[in-house]
């Protein structure tokens, strides 16, 4: 941004108070990715905005001088490379825009700005019996927000009905800095002539014939930055029992999840390797498991609605689906210690770093059918990079009410090991292009697996292409990223 | 009159025989009195009628209209004013032909289906199976790829099996262009399980709350999520609909479920969401069940002064009827406890009518395909709606006062039949995520002064939404688009840019995507028009700040 | 016919009874040829656009609507949502205009001009009618008072391979105990399906000489075998104010009698069959209930023609009654069945949409798993005994009286 710095520089201080803008090179690094193979430089410069107005305002001053902006909201450390600026970058850092703006009880609703972290949020609604959804253990500072738009799945499928829940209305400030804001929150009135008629942010569609909420989401910052949204709460549970089904293949218990999760029985649900659910337990280990693989799952009762006699039902009900999966599910203290981690955020460091101190993570979804197999070729290729079973941890969740599951492989290693991590890079991007032929759908693309993803879709790329031009025709938001590398974009051109 | 070239090339295309521009022919698509807010009933007769059987036929259409400057639309069942052409330049694209269920997985439960595969086709399958399938409002005549791309699509069921905007998994989708674009997974070859990604969702431009009606390329396919489905593969019914004797399956009963006061039933209706019980929940007063299933005895209450109506509407305030379905027993023996707890601790009254065997008898099918809502034809000839955006449950209910306010005033000035009240439909999505309210209004088309109401009616309702913070479900009309869209983002320059980038020969027929029109100023009470500037005033740009 | 909102319930078989999407549909004329306007709502729109004066009747208009069965499927199925809305009704309206404007398809002129020079709709010598009955017995209505006076009908006086049907019909009556007299030589169409191509005119002529017939037999009972003149005279006949003095049946109504009574004892006949259910015994068999003045909306049921009140169950109670027969339903079956393409004139004009209407119901016959499909219509007899030959169908067409005179312990050669 050399050359056009002294500009943007001189916007930005008329925009955003002095303090707000980052330039200290020691501070700076925290925005650089911190782990290899997805490490990046730290960003030219940081702005932290406290508001809506300032971020529009940081946009349309980035808009002018033609200066990519990348928005981060979570804390450190960055890992996927989502947020991962190039040098020349400037971040808009909104995790200091951590108010609930609005808490509905009644329509079991909250408003949030970017900087609302999983903690927080759930503080905040356990006061009200409400609890929001989580992915699995999200570290302590991960934004909420930050979460939802890159379709984290939540651990709870029967809440997840469409790829955009939990995230409900957003505001967002597109690269063209306008401000538009989507589904009921769309207007007329603010939101507090919206609160003022009954409204409670809840349609996620709309206005109109557009969904642009979908637009965002997903999109690693390319098309603009959300400054608050509303995401959906669900009652707080009041009777939990937490059961784990295990067995050496995937295939019984990914059909187990299936026949749970079409009839929205349970909770959490959740299937973990022995790895994973190592690294999870931390020194507790998993102890003596009778399976490589284990199925957590929640059965529970809600506050004013016969608990215990919906608890009752769906034990028994579950029973009976195990028994014809040829499972048998236990109760007990293992199963309520795993369940228990799983329902909240990870109380220390993130629970991938436990085993080598960093993890590569693959992750795509698909169907039941061929999801077994891309779990043995995952291990195949990891064998060819010399990695072992201990190496790669496996999370399969199952999402959109059961529908498909989004599998994941964490392959751990340290960080401290240029080779280690090279290797990881080169298995993971390898992996990619063969389960990607098999059925693997990469519906969230980081590195080292864009190209694999997007090669595959060239007309969903050209489709893109052209949105990018009119949300971000300066290509200013998050320049380089998904299937926009530079100069392909029309309004660059 | 469409030029030689052009025709020739349709024929070309897609074969003779698939093609007409035969007048009287043209004119079966022309008449729209349902849902023809402009108190018309014919809309614009269409320079030719196709009728592809292929995607590739499809495309191979769409390109034809693009070098011939002629524009497209395309429609599936063509119920209502929507499925018509706006100008005679316009080729409509009927896709009867294209009526295929081309999969039911039935272990990721999705079906993947044409344009002309109706509801109940799709329903009758799925149960096959073990599955069921969300079925719009508007009865099961109606295309679920329709209502899952291009129109509203909320239901009865809506409560278990949500919207059919959020039931939408992979597309294919003609552009604009001739292109095919396949939406989320099977844009990259990996099936049809998901709709979004990878990155950005391409799902975002196809639709919102609404879709583009046709005016934003040719769905050709659509993947759609279904539920599980815990009664028999079939359930033998004799009869139709009114005469219906059909069983209700064992693991099923229904209730009808009235209250002391309107307050009370909101919020039972907000307890059955928080209980996550409830398969099929639709609200609708007394007097629409007796117009529904008693047209002859409903003249005559009202011819009495409507006071036997206001009375029955009042006696069992905001009634609901709400349909449980239980996986097992034990499942259904818990709903109906959560439900009787909660009907009881709002001061209502839960009648079991699968205990009453004409009841159960009647309203078995007739609820679980809801192929009795399209009935409410019968009385007055047609009906409308005032179409309510999609909010809180509260929000909704107070519309149905709102535009109770204005609808009584045509009823008594004899604009509208006299049907006895505020006639809403409310429902409950997804356990009450959000719902969504219409009034229903009755009305002869045959009768110029009904038809003369529905303009400033419809305007009535704009001005309501504004009130309300709402953008309605009516935003898809031109009117109420350019009324609102100034007040809601400018979502209408967004659509129009979006469209732009697609349809760079501008192939398409917009008037239900982007098309902006005045009202008719003539015909609006200006105390009415007052308050509209004075609501502009207010709300301008406020949404943004 | 401004009534319709096109809801396209005409296009399906009602909703509750859907079971499969293979055989959801109800209409052949819109499945088979696509555009809105070969559908009952399209033909009543194009009807208005006509009365409006907004287009013109055309040949290719006059071909729409002649592309039809008059099968009555998409009445029915309005019916269920609309009091207000005939579709039958424009249907024949349609076509009278198509006769009165002159816009007529050359197919049907023939036919016509064979029905007025040799009184049947086959176009073969009028005094080889009655050859079908040769040594049966049978009275003359002409010269003779007579209990029952038996209908046969165009199609099965001249059809021989369909003779063992219709002579099975006879002699069974003549087995339960009925008199029964015919008229020979002497006996015409019934005008029904003149007056369903439009031909007012000339149906009128065919009514009148069927009253005087009947009339001068004294016969207490008329009873045909044949489902177009059954629904002639229970529908069309009193629609145009020709009142017949009798009781008018058709022969399946006194076989269940029959049978039920006792008076006819059918043995084991091991089989497994379907029924099709004629349109016009069934839903266009309804009979005439009169003209309902005022206000549509407030029509009652009772005074709709809703398709329920046609002949469904006698010719189950029949196949029924045979021990050792297994009856399985067909998805579209009763008021909502589907045509066999036969009739409105489509086999005349457009053989080839006949037997494919007919093609398909054979289709659905053997999902079911049945050997033999059972009728009891000559029409549709032939469209289906057609179909098979030409699909290759494994399908045995059998009529319903033919299996019942085996079933007691006869057969009949057919030819005479």
């Amino acid at each position: 941004m050399a050359d056009r710095g002294g500009a943007f520089l001189n916007s930005l201080a008329g925009a955003v108070p002095g303090e707000a803008i980052i330039s200290d090179a020691a501070r700076l690094e925290e925005y650089a990715a911190s782990r290899p193979p997805t490490a990046s430089d730290p960003p030219a410069l940081a702005v932290r905005p406290r508001s809506s107005e300032e971020v529009r305002s940081v946009v349309a001053a980035a808009a002018e001088a033609g200066v990519s902006l990348v928005p981060v909201s979570s804390g450190a450390p960055h890992v996927k490379g989502g947020s991962a600026p190039h040098s020349g970058d400037v971040v808009v850092d909104l995790s200091g825009m951590d108010r609930i703006l609005h808490f509905d009880r009644r329509n079991r609703v909250a408003v949030i700005e970017p900087g609302v972290t999983f903690p927080a949020l759930e503080e905040e609604a356990a006061r009200e019996g409400l609890r929001p959804m989580t992915p699995l253990l999200p570290r302590p500072n991960k934004s909420v927000l930050a979460s939802y738009l890159e379709r984290e799945p939540i651990t709870v499928p029967k809440y997840h009905w469409d790829m955009t829940d939990p995230l409900l209305c957003v505001e967002v400030v597109f690269g063209t800095s306008d401000v538009f804001r989507t589904g009921s929150a769309a207007g007329p009135g603010c939101l507090e002539d919206q609160w003022a008629a009954g409204n409670a942010q809840k349609n996620p569609m709309g206005p109109a014939a557009t969904d642009l909420a979908r637009l965002v989401q997903g999109a690693q910052g390319t098309m603009g930055i959300v400054t608050w949204a509303s995401v959906r709460l669900e009652l707080e549970p009041c009777l939990r029992r937490f059961g784990i089904a295990t067995s050496d293949s995937t295939a019984p218990l990914l059909q187990f999840a299936s026949q749970l999760a079409r009839r929205k029985l349970g909770d959490e649900l959740v299937l973990l390797d022995s790895t994973n659910a190592s690294c999870i337990l931390g020194e507790n280990g998993p102890g003596e498991s009778p399976g490589r693989f284990l199925l957590v799952y929640c059965v529970s009762g809600l506050p004013g609605y016969l608990p215990e006699e919906k608890v009752a039902y769906q034990e028994r009900d579950i029973a009976v689906i195990a028994e014809r999966a040829g499972l048998r599910p236990q109760y007990g203290d293992r199963a309520e210690e795993l369940g228990a981690m799983l329902s909240h955020p990870c109380a220390g460091p993130n629970w991938k770093t436990r085993m080598k101190g960093a993890s590569l993570d693959v992750f795509f979804l698909a169907t039941a059918e061929p999801a077994p197999g891309l779990v043995d070729a995952m291990y195949e290729v990891a064998g060819r990079y010399g990695l072992g079973e201990r190496d790669v941890g496996i999370y399969i969740q199952p999402v959109m009410q059961g529908r498909s599951f989004h599998v994941e492989f964490n392959i751990f290693f340290d960080p401290g090991d240029a080779g280690a991590a090279a290797r990881v890079s080169d298995a993971a991007g390898e992996a990619a292009g063969l389960l990607a032929g098999k059925g693997a759908f990469f519906s969230r693309p980081y590195e080292p697996w864009v190209d694999v993803a997007y090669a595959r879709c060239p007309d969903t790329v050209g489709a893109l292409r052209k949105l990018k031009g009119i949300f971000d025709p300066g290509d200013i938001m998050s320049r380089g990223k998904l299937c926009f590398k530079g100069g392909e974009t029309p309004g660059t051109r | 009159m469409i030029p030689e070239k052009a025709y020739a090339e349709l024929e070309k295309a897609i074969g003779a025989d698939n093609v007409t521009r035969e007048p009287a022919m043209l004119d079966s698509y022309s008449w729209q009195p349902f849902l023809n807010m402009s108190g018309e009933l014919w809309v614009a007769r269409p320079a030719a009628v196709v009728l592809p059987a292929s995607t590739e036929e499809v495309q191979e259409v769409v390109r034809a209209c693009n070098r011939n400057g002629l524009k497209l639309k395309a429609l599936s069942t063509g119920w209502g004013a929507q499925g018509g052409a706006s100008g005679d330049d316009t080729v409509l694209i009927d896709l009867r032909r294209m009526d295929r269920i081309i999969e039911i997985d039935e272990k990721n439960m999705y079906a993947v289906v044409e344009p002309y595969v109706c509801g109940g086709e799709l329903q009758a399958e799925c149960w096959k199976r073990g599955l069921n399938t969300h079925i719009v409002g508007a009865g099961p005549h109606a295309s679920p790829l329709a209502g899952a791309t291009s129109m509203h699509g909320c239901g009865n069921d809506s409560i278990s099996m949500s919207t059919s905007s959020r039931n939408v998994l992979g597309v294919e989708w003609v552009l604009p262009s001739g292109e095919v674009l396949r939406l989320g997974s099977p844009g990259s070859g990996a099936g049809w399980f998901c709709g979004d990604g990878p990155g950005p969702s391409l799902r975002s431009i196809m639709r919102g709350t609404s879709g583009a009606f046709g005016g934003f390329g040719v769905f050709t396919k659509v993947a759609l999520k279904l539920y599980h489905w815990p009664g028999p593969p079939t359930v033998e019914s004799e009869g139709t609909v009114l005469d219906s004797t059909g069983e209700l399956p064992e693991c099923m009963s229904f209730f009808n479920c009235s209250f002391a006061g309107e307050q009370d039933s909101v919020e039972a209706m907000y307890r059955i969401g928080e209980a996550e019980i409830g398969c099929i929940q639709v609200r609708m007063v007394t007097s629409e069940f007796i117009l529904l299933i008693m047209p002859h005895l409903f003249p005559k209450l009202v011819r009495k002064g409507g006071a036997i109506l206001e009375f029955l509407n009042e006696a069992m305030a905001s009634p609901f009827t709400i349909l449980l379905a239980g996986n097992s027993p034990g499942e259904l023996a818990y709903q109906e406890k959560v439900l009787h707890e909660i009907i009881r601790s709002c001061n209502g009254i839960a009648m079991d009518m699968s205990r009453i065997g004409p009841a159960r008898r009647l309203m078995g099918m007739n609820l679980l395909r809801c192929t009795i809502f399209p009935t409410v034809f019968r009385f007055g000839n047609m009906f409308a709606t005032n179409l309510d955006g999609n909010e809180a449950l509260d929000t909704q209910n107070a519309w149905t006062h709102t535009m109770e306010g204005y609808k009584s005033a045509y009823v008594r000035a004899g604009g509208l039949i006299d049907d006895g009240g505020e006639n809403p439909y409310m429902i409950n999505y997804e356990n009450n995520l959000y719902g969504h309210c219409e009034t229903i209004y009755l009305y002869d088309h045959r009768n110029r002064e009904h038809l003369e109401s529905l303009e400033p009616l419809g305007f009535d309702t704009t001005l309501a939404a504004i009130e309300q913070c709402n953008v309605p479900l009516a935003a898809f009309e031109p009117v109420t688009r350019k009324l609102m869209s100034p007040l809601a983002c400018d979502f209408n320059e967004w659509q129009k840019k979006i469209s732009a980038a697609f349809d760079q020969n501008g192939v398409s027929d917009t008037r239900l995507y982007t098309d902006e029109e005045d009202p008719d100023y003539d015909r609006i009470d200006p105390a009415k028009l007052e308050k509209l500037k004075e609501l502009q005033a207010r709300f301008r740009g406020k949404e943004r700040r | 016919m401004m009534s319709c909102v096109r809801c396209s319930s005409c296009k399906w078989i009602p909703f509750n009874q859907m079971k499969s999407a293979r055989f959801a549909k109800n209409c052949p004329s819109i499945a088979r040829h696509g555009f809105h306007s070969y559908s009952g709502s399209g033909r009543v729109n194009m009807g208005l656009s006509l009365l409006e004066g907004r287009s013109e009747l055309t040949e290719k208009v006059s071909e729409v609507i002649y592309s039809c069965q008059m099968c009555g499927a998409c009445d029915t199925h309005c019916k269920v949502y609309r009091e207000v809305i005939d579709i039958n009704d424009v249907l024949l309206e349609l076509r009278a205009k198509c006769v009165e404007d002159g816009e007529l398809l050359l197919e049907h002129m023939a036919v016509i001009d064979a029905l007025k020079r040799e009184n049947n709709m086959l176009g073969e010598p009028k005094a080889a009618r009655g050859e079908w009955a040769r040594g049966l017995g049978l009275k003359d209505v002409n010269t003779e008072t007579v209990e029952v006076m038996f209908h046969a009908g165009c199609r099965f006086s001249y059809d021989r391979d369909l003779w063992p049907g219709v002579r099975g019909s006879v002699r069974l009556l003549q087995a339960a105990g009925f008199e029964v007299g015919t008229a020979g030589a002497e006996e015409s169409c019934c005008g029904g399906r003149a007056y369903e191509l439009g031909y007012r005119g000339e149906a009128r002529n065919f009514f009148e000489d069927m009253l005087a017939r009947v009339r001068s037999s004294g016969a207490k009972m008329l009873v045909t075998a044949c489902a177009d003149g059954y629904a002639a005279f229970k529908y069309l006949y009193p629609l145009e104010g020709v009142d017949l003095p009798v009781e008018v049946f058709h022969v399946t109504q006194v076989l269940e009698r029959a049978v039920s009574g006792g008076r006819l004892r059918p043995g084991r006949l091991p089989c497994k069959v379907t029924y099709h259910d004629p349109c016009h015994l069934g839903r266009m068999g309804e009979p005439f209930l009169g003209r309902w003045e005022g206000d549509k909306r407030l029509r009652l049921r009772s005074m709709s023609r809703t398709g329920k009140n046609g002949v469904y169950q006698p010719p189950r109670s029949v196949l029924g009654s045979i021990p050792g027969l297994e009856l399985v339903e067909m998805e579209r079956i009763k008021q909502y069945a589907w045509c066999c393409g036969a009739g409105g004139g489509v086999i005349d004009a457009f053989p080839e949409y006949a037997a494919w209407t007919a093609a398909e119901r054979l289709e659905e016959a053997a999902c079911t798993g049945a050997e033999a499909l059972v009728t009891s219509c000559p029409w549709c007899e032939r469209a289906f005994l057609d179909a098979a030959r030409e699909t290759g169908s494994p399908m045995a067409v059998r009529d319903l009286n033919e299996l019942l005179l085996e079933a007691c312990g006869e057969s009949e050669g057919g030819d005479p």
